[in-house]
C-alpha cells in the first residue's frame, strides 16, 4: 500500500505532542499567521488560496478562496468570520480531532482567514456535546491571547483579532451556515432564505465567512509549502488532502488523512483494513449521513468531489460508513430518517412534514405492515420535498431513501413481499415499542 | 420613486417598481400566488414554500414572496411543475392537520380551506396516525389550537416586527414544531389581537367570542374605535344587534389593520347588560321610566323653567369628548343658541385644551404632525412615557420609526427602563433616555431650551430671535436645571444638538405636559424649543398632543370649550362662558341651577365632596350617558344614550384626522344617539318659545345634514393652515417679547417614606367606559398602586399585600394591593386612573390660572403595610 503523508494529523502523531502552545510553536506554529499580518495584503491572500484549490471541508467543497473573495472590498463596517465547529453529521468525527488534539492549528487558520476578508472578529460555533473540545479550545485561546497572538495590534501592526468560542445547544441544524449565524446572535437556530448570501448579509447582516475546521486548519500549511505544492497533492480538481471519518462494517474504523483521489477499494481495503469478519460489502455511504448510498460495484470511484458525485453520490462531510451484506438496507434508510427527523427544525413545509411522514413509512414497511404502493409514495413525498426547501436539509434527507430505493429496491419488495424485515426478526415488536 | 421593471408573468407584460416582490408583482397583474406566510405587513420568511413558481434561468423553483423583482424575469405560476410542488405542500399541510372545519372560528375566512380548495387533491395519501397537540391557551383570551397551525409563523414575526413584544416564539422542531410562549409560560403580553388577526388558519382565535358566529353570518360595519385619541379603524362584526367580535382591515385605515387590546378585545360594552336603556324622570325619589317625548318635554320645560326663573346663565353643559364631531356641534349650539348660556363645556378641558391654546398661540393650528411624519422622522422627541399604553397604535409608529427606519428616539420622562413583561414600555424603546424626576419636566424642556439655544445648528431663526432665546435662558443655570431635573448639563447638550440637527424631528407630548401642572406653560415652552430647533413650520416636522379621548381634537373643534367656537374662533373675554371647574363652583355658590351633563362624569376628575356639593345644590341636573354613575344617582332626568357602534358622525384623531363613524346596529335597549337627542330637545325648547313650526317636525334631521352645516359654516381655516401661514404666525409668535423662564427653587429631597403618587392610563384600560368590555376586565379587573420591587423590600411588602396610602400622614387613607413593576423610578407609585375614586381623594388639586385645566394627577404619599388579615 502506497503511504502518504499527512498534513493535518501530522504534529499529533508526533510522540508526546499535545497540542499546546508551545508544541505548536516548536513545530513551526503561528509563523504564517505572523508573515501574513507583516508581509502580505488579503488580496495577495486570497490570490494564494485560489491557486492552492483549497476546498471547503465541510460539506459543500465551494472553493475557500472564492468565498473569501465574495465579501465586499468597499464595505465599512464590521466584517466576520465564522468557524464552523458544529460537526454534528452521523459518521463524522474528524474536527473532532483536530480541536481536541491541535487546537492552534485551526486558531492559526481563523487568524489568516480574518486576516483575508478583513474581519477583526471571529466565531467558533462548536457543537454543544463537545464539552472536551470547547475546554481545549477555550484553554488555546487563553494560551494564545497571553502570547499575544491574539488581540490588539498583533505582531506590531494595527490589525486586531478577536476569537469567540460560542457553543452550540444540540441542533444539527445549526451546522447549516444560516442558522449557525442566526443561533450566534442568540436566535432559534433555523436556516434563512439564501439569497442574500453570508458574504454580503452574514452575522448581524454584516459580511461574513463560514469556514469548516478541517479547511482553516490547512491555511497555515498552503502559506508554508506554497499553493503549487498543495495543488500538487489530489486531483487537478480536488487539491490537498481530507480527513475520512471510517465507520461501520470495517476493521479498523478511525480518521484517515489521504489525498483526495484515492479509491473507495483502498480507502476500504487497504487503509480501513477491509470488511470486518470478511464478510460481503453491501453499501457504503461515502460522505456522511446525508450522501446517497453506493454499492460495491462503485468500489473503484475515486474519493475526489467530481468521482464520488459522478456515481450519483456525494462527499460530503468525509464520513464513510460502510455496511456489510447483513445490513438491511431498509432498516438503514430508517435510521438515518429518524436522525432527520429528529432534526428537521421545523421551519418550511416539505422537510417538517415530509421527514415525519417519510418516517411513518418507512417505519411501517421495516415492521412489516408495509404495501407495495408505499416504495411509489416514498419516492414522490421525496420529490415534493426536494429543491423545495429553505436549506439543504431538505435533499439531505432524502438521499438515503431515494438511494436505497434505487441501489437496493428488491430489499423494500422483500419486506412488503414477507411482510416483515428479513434481516431484523423482531424489527416489527421493537418498531411497536 | 424607484426606477420600474419589466417583467413577464404567465406571458403577461408587467411593469412595477424595483425591490417589489415577485407576489406582489405578480398581484398587480391579476395574477394570485397562493401563500400562507406571507403578510405585506412583515418581512419575508419563506417558510411555507407555497408561492413557490418557476422562474426562467433558476436552478430550480423560487419563492416569490423572498423573490424580488429583475429585468426581463419570465415568470411561471401555472407551470405542472410549479402546481406539483404546491400540491405537495397542500398535501404535507393537510397530513397532520384536524379538518375540524366545521367547529373551527375561522371557517370562511380560512387561507388553508381557500387554497385547499383550489391546490389540492381530493383524496389523501397520509394514512398515518395524525400527530396531536393538547389544546392550549396563551391566557385568559387567546385559545391556541396547535393541530390547526400551519407554522407560518406570521403569529410570531408580527408579535416581534410589529408589536415589539416578542412574546411569541417558536418550540420544539420538526412536525412537533409549536407556536408558544417561553416555557409555555402564562402568556403576560399586550393583547393586542394582532396574532389572532394575523393567523391564516384557526390555530390562534378569540376565547371571548368563541363558537359564538360561523363568519358567514357577521354583519360587518367600519367604524373609527373609541378608546383613545388614536382613531384606529376598526370592523365591527356581530350577529344581529349583537357586536361578537372586532377586526381591522390589514393596511386601512390610519392604524394600517393593527389594533390594541382595548380596540380588540373591548367591545364588550356595547352590549352590556347594564346599560342604561330607558328615559327616566326622577321626582320626590322615585324613578319614573317614561317615553323619549316625556323625558324631552320634561327636560326642555326643566330648562325653560330655569331660563326663565334665573336667565340663561343659570344653565351649563359639559358633553364627553367620546362624543361625535356633530353632537358636540349641535350640544354647543343648543346650549350657545336656543338656550342662550355660554357655560359649555368638555372633558377637552381635561388636558387637551392646554395643547390647543399652546400650539394655537404659537403656530396658528394644531394640525402638524401626521402618522407618516413619525415614520420619516430621524429624531423623535417624545415626552410621554406611558406612550405605549395611552396611545398604542401612535406607539407602533414610534416603534416603526425607531426599529425599522433607525430614527432616534429621545424619551424624556420619570419612568425607568426595565424590561419584566412583553408590554411595551417607551424608555426600552429609547436610543436616548432621560429619566427626570417626577413632575420635572418643564425644567427638563429648558434644558433642552438652553442647549439649543446656545448651539451652533443651523436654522431658518432670525439672529435677533436666536438672541432673544439666548438672552432669556441667560438667567436660566444648568447647576440648577440638573439639581431640579437630576439631569446632566451634558446630556441636554447632546440632545439639544441631536433634536437640532435633525432632519425631521418630531416631538411629541402626552399627559405628563397636558395633564399636569403648569400644563399650558410646557406646551408653550415645548413650541419655543421646537421653534428653536428649528423643528417647525416645515413639512415633516412639528408637535404632537396625544389625547387621551376619542375625540378631544374635535370637541375642541365643534366649539365644546367656553374659550372657543366651532372652528377655533375664540369667544371675545366678557362673553367666556365657565369652564368645567368653574361651573361646578358657581353650581356650588349657587349661581348655576342646571347642569346638563353628557357622558362628563365630573366626580372623576374633581373632588367628589365639592362635586357632590354642587351637584346636590342644583335644581335641575340632566345626565345622558350610557352607564349608571355618580352622576346619575344624582340626576333628575336620565337619558340614555347610544355608544359609537350605534350612530354615525365623525371623529377627529389626534393628528387632526376626520373619520367617518358608521352605525352598526340598532341602539341598545330604549337608548338614542347624543346627537338625536339634542335635536329633539332643541324642537321642543323651540315649540316652546313660541314656534310651533318645530313641533311638527318629528323626525330628526339626518347626521348628514348636521355634518353639511359644519362643513359648510365653519372657516375656511378648517381644518388646515398652510405652511406659510404656520411659519407667519410662528415668527410673530416669536418676535412678540421676551420670554420669562423660571427655573423653580431646587427640587424637594426626598424625603422618607413619601412616594411620588401619580394617576395614569394602563394598556388595557380607557376611562372608565373600558371597565364594563368583560375582555378588558378579565386582563385587569381592579385597582392595584404599582410600586418598585426595590422600595417594596424596602418596606418589606410583597406583591400582592395591601397597603394604606395617606396624603401628608394625616387624614383617612386608601387601601389597595399592590403588584411589582421595575417600570418605574425608585420612590413612586403608579395607580391606573380607571378604578376607585377614593385615590383621588389623597390628590392635591390646582386649576391651571390661564385654561382652566384641573391638574390632579401627582402628588405626595405617605405608605404604610395594612397587616394581613386573619383568616
Amino acid at each position: 500500500m502506497q503511504t502518504y503523508e499527512p498534513i493535518l494529523l501530522k504534529n499529533m502523531s508526533r510522540p508526546g505532542y499535545v497540542g499546546s502552545l508551545e508544541d505548536y510553536r516548536g513545530v513551526g506554529g503561528y509563523a504564517m499567521l505572523e508573515k501574513v499580518l507583516k508581509e502580505m495584503s488579503p488580496s495577495d491572500l486570497i490570490d494564494i488560496v485560489k491557486k492552492s484549490g483549497l476546498r471547503g471541508r465541510g460539506g459543500a467543497g465551494f472553493s475557500t478562496g472564492m468565498k473569501w473573495s465574495f465579501i465586499p472590498k468597499d464595505h465599512t463596517g464590521p466584517r466576520y468570520l465564522c468557524c464552523n465547529a458544529d460537526e454534528s453529521e452521523p459518521g463524522t468525527f474528524k474536527d473532532r480531532q483536530l480541536i481536541e488534539r491541535d487546537p492552534h492549528q485551526m486558531l492559526e487558520g481563523i487568524g489568516i482567514a480574518c486576516f483575508a476578508i478583513g474581519a477583526h472578529q471571529a466565531y467558533i460555533y462548536i457543537r454543544g456535546e463537545f464539552d472536551l473540545g470547547a475546554e481545549i479550545i477555550q484553554n488555546a485561546i487563553r494560551e494564545a491571547y497571553d502570547a499575544k497572538l491574539f488581540g490588539k495590534d498583533l505582531f506590531g501592526t494595527d490589525f486586531d483579532i478577536d476569537v469567540v468560542l460560542h457553543r452550540g445547544a444540540g441542533a444539527y441544524i445549526c451546522g447549516e451556515e444560516t442558522a449557525l449565524l442566526e443561533s450566534i446572535e442568540g436566535k432559534r437556530g433555523k436556516p434563512r432564505t439564501k439569497p442574500p448570501f453570508p458574504a454580503i448579509h452574514g452575522l448581524y447582516q454584516e459580511p461574513t465567512v463560514v469556514n469548516n475546521v478541517e479547511t482553516l486548519a490547512n491555511l497555515p500549511y498552503i502559506l508554508k509549502n506554497g499553493p503549487e505544492w498543495y495543488a500538487g497533492i489530489g486531483t487537478q480538481k480536488s487539491t490537498g488532502t481530507r480527513i475520512f471519518s471510517v465507520s461501520g462494517h470495517v476493521k479498523r474504523p478511525g480518521n484517515y488523512e489521504v489525498p483526495l483521489g484515492i479509491t473507495l477499494r483502498e480507502m476500504i481495503y487497504e487503509i480501513a483494513g477491509g470488511v470486518r469478519e470478511d464478510k460481503e460489502l453491501k453499501a457504503i455511504i461515502p460522505g456522511g449521513a446525508s450522501a446517497p448510498f453506493l454499492k460495491p460495484e462503485h468500489l473503484d470511484a475515486r474519493m475526489d468531489f467530481e468521482s464520488i458525485a459522478e456515481v450519483g453520490s456525494m462527499l460530503g462531510s468525509g464520513g464513510v460508513t460502510v455496511m456489510d451484506v447483513d445490513t438491511c438496507m431498509v432498516w438503514a434508510a430508517m435510521n438515518l430518517m429518524e436522525f432527520f427527523h429528529h432534526e428537521s427544525c421545523g421551519k418550511c413545509t416539505p422537510c417538517r412534514e415530509g421527514s415525519a411522514w417519510i418516517l411513518q413509512v418507512l417505519r411501517r414497511i421495516e415492521g412489516g405492515l408495509g404495501k407495495p404502493e408505499d416504495i411509489d409514495l416514498l419516492v414522490s413525498l421525496c420529490e415534493r420535498i426536494e429543491g423545495k426547501t429553505v436549506c439543504a436539509f431538505g435533499e439531505a434527507e432524502i438521499g438515503p431513501i431515494l438511494s436505497t430505493i434505487k441501489n437496493f429496491r428488491e430489499e423494500y419488495e422483500t419486506h412488503i413481499a414477507e411482510k416483515r424485515c428479513p434481516y431484523r426478526p423482531d424489527a416489527a415488536l421493537a418498531i411497536a415499542h | 420613486m424607484n426606477k420600474m421593471i419589466k417583467l413577464k408573468i404567465n406571458d403577461l407584460e408587467v411593469e412595477v417598481e424595483d425591490g417589489t416582490l415577485l407576489i406582489e408583482a405578480a398581484k398587480k397583474a391579476g395574477v394570485e400566488i397562493p401563500h400562507f406566510c406571507y403578510h405585506p405587513k412583515l418581512k419575508p420568511d419563506a417558510n411555507c414554500r407555497m408561492c413557490i413558481v418557476e422562474i426562467e434561468k433558476a436552478r430550480k423553483l423560487q419563492t416569490s414572496c423572498s423573490t424580488p423583482v429583475t429585468e426581463g424575469m419570465v415568470v411561471k405560476t401555472n407551470s405542472p411543475e410549479v402546481k406539483e410542488a404546491q400540491f405537495g405542500v397542500m398535501e404535507f399541510l393537510l397530513g397532520n392537520h384536524p379538518l375540524d372545519c366545521p367547529e373551527c372560528d375561522q371557517g370562511g375566512e380560512c387561507q388553508l380551506q381557500d387554497f385547499a380548495h383550489e391546490n389540492s387533491p381530493m383524496t389523501s395519501r397520509f394514512v398515518e396516525e395524525k400527530r396531536v397537540f393538547e389544546k392550549e391557551y396563551f391566557g385568559p383570551l387567546i385559545e391556541k389550537e396547535m393541530n390547526r397551525c400551519v407554522s407560518c409563523l406570521r403569529c410570531v414575526r408580527y408579535c416581534d416586527e410589529v408589536v415589539g413584544s416578542n412574546a411569541l416564539g417558536s418550540m420544539q422542531r420538526g412536525n412537533m414544531h409549536e407556536i408558544g410562549a417561553f416555557a409555555h409560560q402564562e402568556l403576560e403580553c399586550e393583547y393586542c389581537g394582532g396574532c389572532i388577526q394575523i393567523c391564516p388558519v384557526g390555530a390562534l382565535t378569540s376565547r371571548l367570542s368563541m363558537y359564538d358566529y360561523r363568519t358567514w353570518q357577521l354583519k360587518k360595519t367600519e367604524t373609527i374605535c373609541n378608546y383613545c385619541g388614536d382613531g384606529c379603524l376598526l370592523t365591527l362584526e356581530g350577529v344581529k344587534d349583537d357586536i361578537t367580535r372586532v377586526s381591522s382591515e390589514m393596511g386601512a385605515g390610519r392604524n394600517g389593520g393593527d389594533l390594541c387590546a382595548r380596540g380588540f378585545f373591548g367591545y364588550g360594552m356595547i352590549n352590556h347588560a347594564e346599560r342604561l336603556s330607558r328615559p327616566t324622570v326622577r321626582t320626590k325619589g322615585r324613578d319614573l321610566q317614561v317615553t323619549w317625548d316625556w323625558a324631552a318635554d320634561k327636560t326642555a320645560s326643566g330648562l325653560n323653567e330655569i331660563k326663565a326663573k334665573y336667565g340663561p346663565q343659570a344653565i351649563g353643559g359639559v358633553i364627553s369628548a367620546h362624543c361625535t364631531n356633530e353632537e358636540i356641534y349641535l350640544f354647543q349650539k343648543l346650549m350657545r343658541q336656543t338656550i342662550g348660556t355660554s357655560h359649555i363645556d368638555s372633558s377637552a378641558r381635561l388636558g387637551h385644551i392646554n395643547a390647543v391654546s399652546g400650539l394655537v398661540k404659537a403656530f396658528g393650528t394644531t394640525r402638524m404632525v401626521r402618522y407618516e411624519d413619525i415614520l420619516q422622522a430621524d429624531v423623535l422627541l417624545v415626552f410621554a412615557g406611558e406612550l405605549t399604553e395611552s396611545n398604542p397604535i401612535t406607539a407602533i409608529k414610534v416603534k416603526e420609526a425607531v426599529r425599522q427606519n433607525k430614527a432616534k428616539l429621545i424619551a424624556v420622562d420619570s419612568y425607568s427602563a426595565g424590561r419584566e413583561t412583553y408590554i411595551s414600555h417607551l424608555p426600552n424603546l429609547a436610543t436616548h433616555h432621560l429619566e427626570i424626576r417626577p413632575g420635572t419636566e418643564g425644567t427638563a424642556i429648558l434644558g433642552l431650551l438652553k442647549a439649543v439655544a446656545e448651539g451652533s445648528h443651523q436654522t431658518s431663526l432670525s439672529q435677533t430671535a436666536r438672541d432673544k432665546f439666548k438672552e432669556s435662558l441667560s438667567s436660566v443655570s444648568y447647576d440648577n436645571i440638573e439639581a431640579v431635573t437630576g439631569i446632566s448639563e451634558k446630556t441636554f447638550r447632546e440632545m439639544g444638538t441631536l433634536y437640532a440637527g435633525a432632519q425631521r424631528g418630531v416631538l411629541i407630548f402626552g399627559r405628563a405636559i397636558t395633564r399636569c401642572e403648569e400644563g399650558y406653560q410646557n406646551v408653550l415652552k415645548l413650541a419655543d424649543l421646537a421653534i428653536a430647533a428649528g423643528q417647525a413650520g416645515q413639512p415633516g416636522k412639528g408637535l404632537l398632543s396625544l389625547t387621551k379621548e376619542n375625540n378631544e381634537y374635535g370637541a375642541v373643534e365643534m366649539g365644546g370649550a367656553s374659550e372657543y367656537l366651532p372652528g377655533l374662533q375664540p369667544v371675545g373675554a366678557e362673553q367666556k362662558g365657565h369652564t368645567l371647574v368653574e361651573m361646578i363652583d358657581a353650581a356650588a355658590r349657587g349661581e348655576i341651577k342646571a347642569l346638563y351633563l353628557v357622558g362628563e362624569n365630573p366626580f372623576r376628575s374633581l373632588p367628589q365632596k365639592k362635586v357632590e356639593e354642587a351637584l346636590s345644590n342644583l335644581e335641575l341636573l340632566i345626565c345622558q350617558d350610557l352607564f349608571p354613575s355618580e352622576v346619575s344617582a344624582l340626576a333628575h332626568i336620565i337619558l340614555p344614550a347610544a355608544s359609537y357602534a350605534e350612530k354615525s358622525g365623525h371623529f377627529t384623531n389626534l393628528e387632526g384626522e376626520v373619520q367617518k363613524v358608521r352605525k352598526a346596529i340598532e341602539p341598545v335597549g330604549n337608548s338614542k344617539p347624543d346627537w338625536e337627542i339634542f335635536s329633539l330637545l332643541e324642537r321642543k325648547l323651540e315649540a316652546e318659545l313660541g314656534d310651533p313650526s318645530q313641533s311638527q317636525k318629528l323626525e330628526a334631521p339626518s347626521v348628514d345634514v348636521v355634518w353639511r352645516e359644519i362643513v359648510t359654516t365653519l372657516p375656511a381655516a378648517w381644518p388646515n393652515l398652510s405652511e406659510e401661514k404656520i411659519v407667519a404666525k410662528m415668527t410673530a409668535y416669536i418676535e412678540n417679547g421676551l420670554r420669562s423662564y423660571v427655573v423653580p427653587e431646587r427640587a424637594r429631597e426626598k424625603e422618607e417614606g413619601v412616594f411620588d403618587l401619580s394617576m395614569s392610563q394602563v394598556l388595557f384600560h380607557a376611562g372608565r367606559m373600558s371597565t364594563y368590555a368583560p375582555g378588558l376586565t378579565t386582563l385587569l379587573e381592579k385597582a392595584v398602586v404599582l410600586i418598585h420591587p426595590d422600595d417594596a423590600e424596602d418596606l418589606e411588602i410583597q406583591e400582592g399585600e395591601e397597603i394604606e396610602l395617606k396624603a401628608g400622614g394625616n387624614g383617612s387613607g386608601v387601601t389597595v394591593p399592590v403588584k411589582f413593576s421595575k417600570k418605574l423610578s425608585v420612590g413612586s407609585l403608579l395607580f391606573p386612573e380607571h378604578f376607585g375614586l377614593e385615590m383621588q381623594a389623597l390628590l392635591p388639586l390646582t386649576v391651571d390660572p390661564i385654561t382652566g385645566v384641573p391638574y390632579g394627577d401627582r402628588g405626595r404619599v405617605t405608605l404604610a403595610k395594612v397587616s394581613a388579615p386573619v383568616s
